[in-house]
């Protein structure tokens, strides 16, 4: 595990973000990193808000492609994810928290999905095991919001 | 009260203003709580990141139906969402009023704190623009209806503005000086 850690440390993609001067490097990764995290627990808060009860007007069937913005969101925060680790690969028990309630999150956004739209639904009947999908995705997405920003200062 | 004093005369006088106003504001009691703990700054950068997290998913989907996506559904129907981008507004100007009143002299100086601003000021304008001129037409669209251009450009703007306040705020470490 140390020797694989050290072996990622000396990569050179790890070097280049972390030593880089350039704006490119580092500051534009994690600010894209930020803007990942908007887009992914943005789309998947409104998603969860109206399952639970707010903005009833909009229909469900018009929102099925928030899961689309979702998806776009976790894949440049995966792929800057694994840059800003290559830099700096700490294992710190903040870090297994925030993998372990991603993990946790993207799993109830599918269970979701498939609850709303699954066998050609349109999100017309609401069943009430989404609500609890719903609550579990805000909670999840805090939980890996606040583990991850205060990795920053432990 | 002597701080306020120093500051009113530096106002007045007009040499060493900004040195006058970050010394009033870090002895303030909020900045002077927030550097007498170690957890008061981390926990306000948490908020903030959840308050942008709510603001985005929240007014992204009224300004994507501005645009002219999901036309059948009303605008009417989105606006319901419009509450809870406040609140995600209202979490991060309090906290983001927290970052500025303890750390001033890292801000004021800062060109990436300035761009920030502009763009929040544009953001502003730009609801205030759709709230006097365009609510109603807005509002009355029938389901289905092709979107008109201004407001296409207002759905835009948004987008943009707000992308652009989180860019410059992230950038803040790096294009100035701050933290």
């Amino acid at each position: 595990m140390t020797e694989l850690l050290a072996a990622i440390q000396d990569s050179a993609l790890s070097i280049w973000v972390r030593e880089s001067s350039s704006l490119l490097a580092y500051p534009m990764i994690i600010t894209m990193h930020t803007f990942g995290l908007g887009v992914l627990v943005g789309a998947s808060t409104v998603i969860d808000l109206r399952v639970l009860g707010v903005a009833r007007q909009i229909p469900l069937a018009s929102l099925k492609g928030i899961f689309v913005v979702m998806w776009m969101g976790f894949w440049l925060n995966a792929v800057t994810g694994v840059m800003l680790f290559a830099a700096d690969p700490r294992t710190t028990g903040l870090f297994f928290i925030k993998m372990g309630s991603i993990a946790f999150g993207i799993a109830v956004i599918m269970l979701l999905r498939r609850t709303l739209y699954g066998d050609g639904g349109d999100g017309g009947t609401l069943l009430p095991v989404a609500k609890t999908y719903a609550l579990l995705s805000l909670v999840t997405w805090v939980v890996a919001t606040t583990t991850g920003r205060l990795m920053a200062y432990l | 009260m002597e701080q306020l004093n120093d500051l009113l005369a530096a106002l007045l006088d007009g040499t060493s203003r900004d040195e006058a106003l970050i010394l009033y504001l870090q002895s303030s009691w909020v900045a002077q709580y927030v550097v007498s703990t170690r957890w008061a700054w981390p926990i306000a950068e948490t908020l903030h990141f959840l308050g942008l997290a709510l603001l985005f998913g929240t007014i992204g989907p009224l300004d994507f139906r501005l645009l002219g996506f999901m036309s059948h559904v009303p605008v009417s129907a989105f606006r319901a969402l419009v509450p809870w981008a406040v609140a995600g507004f209202m979490i991060n100007l309090v906290t983001g009023t927290v970052f500025l009143v303890t750390a001033p002299d890292q801000y004021m100086s800062n060109i990436s704190w300035w761009l920030k601003a502009l763009f929040l000021v544009i953001a502003g304008l730009n609801v205030l623009l759709f709230e006097l001129t365009q609510r109603s037409k807005a509002l009355e669209m029938k389901p289905g209806e092709d979107t008109p251009v201004v407001l296409k450009m207002i759905g835009g703007v948004s987008l943009v503005s707000w992308f652009m306040v989180l860019f410059f705020g992230r950038m803040l470490a790096f294009l100035g000086n701050a933290f």
